[in-house]
C-alpha cells in the first residue's frame, strides 16, 4: 500500500513536472494550410516567449476532420487532465465545447478562444481572438454587389452561396453577415445555399450543379478555402471565368492563382498567422504572467484582388 | 458446387434458379432510376440536357468505381473502410510524383500502384493476422490518412496542368452540340464491364461468392480462401487508387484531407444495389445502379433548389428504404 502510494506520488510529480509549462493549442483540424498557418504563428510565439520561460512548450493538436466535434472535446479534456498551464482553442462547434471549457476554468486553466465563436457565459474563457467574420462576410457582400453593378449596371439578379459546415460559429458569422448585407443593400436574391463540409470535390460538384440549373446566375460566394477552390474550379470548367462575379474566402496558392487569372474577382483573407501568434501570447499572459488580457481581439482580414495581390499588405496574409 | 446452394440467410447463391427473379429485381431498381430521372427532368431546370447528364455521370463515376471495388470485399463477407483515405493518399502521391518530374501517365500508374499496396496490406492483415476486416481496414483508415498528411505536410500541392487531362478532358466532342464524354465516365464503363465479367465468368468471381456464402465449405472444397480474399482487397484498393488520381486530376491539386467519409457512399451504393453485408450476394450492375440512385438524388435535389438539410434527410431515407424493400422481398 505504501509502495503504491509512493508510486502514485512520484507519477503525479512527474506528470506535474513535465506538463507544468505547456500551452496546448487545440484547433478544428490539423489538416489544412489555414491551420498550418495558425501553427506557424503559434511556434513563432513560442520562440519569442522561450526567452522569458525556457521550459515553455507549445503543443498543437486537432481532430482528423472539422466536423469531428466529439474528438475535439476529448483532446480538450485530456489537456485538462495533464494539467496544462493554458489552452488556446478553436472550437468546431458553438455549443458542444462549452462544458469542456467550463471544466478547464474550474481547474484553474485559462482558455483563449480563437477563430470561432463559443456560446455560454463569456466568463468561461479569458479572451476571444478571431477575424470579425460578420464584418468579413459583409465586406465580401459589398465587393460582390459593387462588381455585379459594374458588370450588369444593376444590383438585382440571382446569386448562390457555397458554404462549408452548417452551424459552425465562423460560418454563422461569415455567411450570416454576407446574406444580411446582401438583403439590406441590394436587390440580389440568394437562390440556394450549399454546404460542402469543407470537401473540395463536393464543392466542385455542387457548384457545377448550381451553375447548370441557374444559367442566369450573376454572382457566387465560396465561404472557406476548400469550398472556394472547388467553386472556382467549377466556374473555370463551365467556361464562366470572368462572366460571373465570384468572391472567395481565405488565400492559399490555388486561390491566389484564381484571382490572378480572373476566375475569382476577390478573396477575403484572414490573418490565420495572427490567430496562432496572438493566441499563444495571450494564453501566456493569462497562464504564466497572470496578467489581465483583453476580452476580444480582432485578428483582421484583407480583401485581396488582382490589383493589390502583389502589394506587401496582401503578401503578409497570403500563404 | 450445386446450383441450389443457399447461404444461411436463405439468399439464392448461384444465378441459375434465381435468374428470372434477379432479372425482375434489376428491372425494379432500374425502374426506380428511370422514375427519379423523369421526376427531376420535370422539376429541375436544365436537368435533362445532354450536358447535365454527362456532368451527372462524371460526378457519380468516382462513387461508382469505389462501390464496384468495395462490392468485392462485401461479397466475401468483409468490408473496406479505408478506401476514402486511400483515395486521398493515391491522389497525393501521384501529384507529388508528377511535380517531381515523373511523366504524367507514369505518375497516374504510381497512384494506382500505391492503392494496390494498401489493398495488399489490408488483405495480409485480414488473412495472416486474422483481424476482422472492419478492424483491419478501420486501422488502415488512420494509417493511410496519416501518411498522406505527413508527406504533404497537410498542404494542397498544385499539380502540373497536364495532370488535369484525365479528370477534365473529353472524347467525341463536337463543338457546341455535344460536350463530349468525360474520360472518367469511359473509365467507369470499362471498369464496370471488366469486373462484371470477372465476377460472373471467372473462377476468381465464383470463388468470391463461395467464400462469402460459406467460408468453411469453400475451404474444404479446395478453394484458396486467403488468396481470393487478398485479391478482393487489392481490387478494392486499386479502384480507390484509380478514383484518387481521377479526383486529383479533376482538382489539379493533391488533397490530403479530402474524401473523408467517401467509403460510406461507396458501401451505400453497393447495399442499395442489393449487395448483402452478410456476404455471398451482390453484383457489379446492382452497385452501378445503386451509385446512380445516390448521384441522381444529390444532383437532382440540388438543381431543383431543395434545401440542403432536406436533401440529407431524403438521401438517408432512400438508403433505408431501398434496403428495407430488399429485405422484405427476400422473406
Amino acid at each position: 500500500m505504501k509502495k503504491l502510494l509512493l508510486v502514485l506520488v512520484a507519477l503525479a510529480f512527474i506528470a506535474g513536472f513535465v506538463s507544468a509549462q505547456e500551452i496546448a493549442v487545440i484547433v478544428k483540424t490539423g489538416n489544412s494550410s489555414f491551420w498550418q498557418n495558425v501553427q506557424t504563428g503559434c511556434f513563432d510565439a513560442q520562440k519569442e516567449l522561450k526567452a522569458k520561460t525556457p521550459k515553455l512548450s507549445v503543443t498543437f493538436l486537432g481532430p482528423q476532420s472539422e466536423s469531428n466535434v466529439a474528438e475535439e472535446i476529448n483532446i480538450v479534456e485530456s489537456a485538462i487532465d495533464r494539467g496544462v498551464k493554458a489552452i488556446v482553442l478553436a472550437p468546431s462547434d458553438v455549443t458542444a465545447l462549452v462544458p469542456a471549457v467550463k471544466k478547464a476554468k474550474d481547474a484553474g486553466i485559462p482558455v483563449v478562444i480563437i477563430d470561432s465563436l463559443l456560446t455560454g457565459p463569456t466568463g468561461n474563457y479569458v479572451s476571444f481572438l478571431a477575424t470579425d467574420n460578420d464584418a468579413a462576410g459583409r465586406a465580401c457582400a459589398k465587393e460582390l454587389i459593387a462588381r455585379v453593378k459594374a458588370a450588369t449596371g444593376s444590383d438585382s439578379g440571382k446569386i448562390a452561396v457555397m458554404s462549408y459546415v452548417a452551424g459552425v460559429g465562423s460560418e454563422i458569422g461569415r455567411v450570416g453577415g454576407f446574406k444580411d448585407y446582401i438583403a439590406k443593400h441590394s436587390h440580389l436574391q440568394v437562390v440556394t445555399t450549399q454546404y460542402s463540409n469543407a470537401d473540395m470535390p463536393t464543392a466542385l460538384n455542387q457548384t457545377t450543379n448550381v451553375l447548370a440549373s441557374n444559367p442566369d446566375l450573376v454572382g457566387i460566394f465560396g465561404a472557406n478555402e476548400p469550398t472556394a477552390v472547388g467553386m472556382a474550379r467549377a466556374i473555370a470548367q463551365a467556361g464562366l471565368s470572368g462572366k460571373i462575379v465570384a468572391i472567395g474566402f481565405d488565400g492559399n496558392a490555388a486561390l491566389q492563382n484564381f484571382v490572378k487569372d480572373g476566375t475569382l474577382q476577390a478573396i477575403a483573407v484572414q490573418s490565420s498567422y495572427n490567430m496562432g501568434f496572438l493566441g499563444v501570447k495571450t494564453a501566456y499572459d493569462a497562464g504564466f504572467a497572470k496578467k489581465s488580457v483583453p476580452a476580444k481581439v480582432d485578428t483582421g482580414f484583407i480583401i485581396v484582388t488582382k490589383d493589390n495581390i502583389d502589394t506587401p499588405a496582401a503578401k503578409n496574409v497570403l500563404y | 458446387m450445386s446450383d441450389t446452394h443457399k447461404d444461411p440467410q436463405g439468399h439464392e447463391m448461384l444465378a441459375a434458379p434465381g435468374r428470372s427473379r434477379m432479372a425482375l429485381d434489376r428491372f425494379i431498381t432500374f425502374g426506380a432510376v428511370v422514375v427519379m430521372f423523369a421526376v427531376f427532368s420535370i422539376t429541375a431546370k436544365n436537368f435533362f440536357t445532354m450536358r447535365n447528364v454527362l456532368s451527372l455521370a462524371l460526378q457519380t463515376s468516382t462513387t461508382t468505381l469505389m462501390g464496384i471495388g468495395v462490392t468485392f470485399t462485401i461479397i466475401t463477407a468483409g468490408i473496406d473502410l479505408s478506401i476514402g483515405s486511400v483515395v486521398a493518399l493515391t491522389g497525393t502521391v501521384a501529384v507529388m510524383a508528377a511535380i517531381a518530374g515523373v511523366p504524367i501517365w507514369i505518375s497516374w500508374l504510381i497512384g494506382v500502384l500505391v492503392g494496390v499496396v494498401c489493398g495488399l496490406t489490408n488483405g495480409l492483415l485480414i488473412t495472416r493476422l486474422k483481424l476482422p476486416p472492419f478492424i483491419a481496414t478501420l486501422g488502415m483508415t488512420f494509417v493511410v490518412r496519416g501518411v498522406a498528411l505527413t508527406i504533404t505536410n497537410a498542404n494542397a500541392w498544385p499539380a502540373p496542368d497536364r495532370f488535369g487531362a484525365l479528370g477534365n478532358n473529353t472524347i467525341f466532342r463536337t463543338g457546341n452540340q455535344f460536350p463530349g464524354i468525360p474520360y472518367p465516365v469511359l473509365v467507369m464503363i470499362a471498369v464496370a464491364f471488366l469486373f462484371h465479367f470477372v465476377l460472373k465468368k471467372t473462377r476468381i468471381g465464383r470463388y468470391t461468392y463461395a467464400i462469402g456464402s460459406n467460408e468453411e465449405a469453400a475451404r474444404l472444397s479446395g478453394i484458396k480462401v486467403n488468396r481470393i480474399k487478398i485479391i478482393s482487397y487489392v481490387i478494392c484498393a486499386a479502384l480507390a487508387g484509380l478514383v484518387g488520381i481521377i479526383l486529383a486530376s479533376r482538382m489539379v491539386t493533391s488533397q490530403p484531407n479530402s474524401a473523408i467519409g467517401y467509403e460510406l457512399n461507396a458501401i451505400a451504393s453497393a447495399v442499395i444495389g442489393g449487395t448483402s453485408l452478410m456476404g455471398g450476394v451482390g453484383t457489379v450492375g446492382g452497385t452501378v445502379i445503386g451509385s446512380f440512385i445516390i448521384g441522381i438524388l444529390t444532383v437532382g435535389l440540388t438543381m431543383q433548389g431543395t434545401n440542403y438539410f432536406m436533401q440529407q434527410i431524403v438521401i438517408g431515407l432512400v438508403v433505408i428504404g431501398a434496403v428495407a424493400f430488399d429485405q422484405l422481398r427476400n422473406k
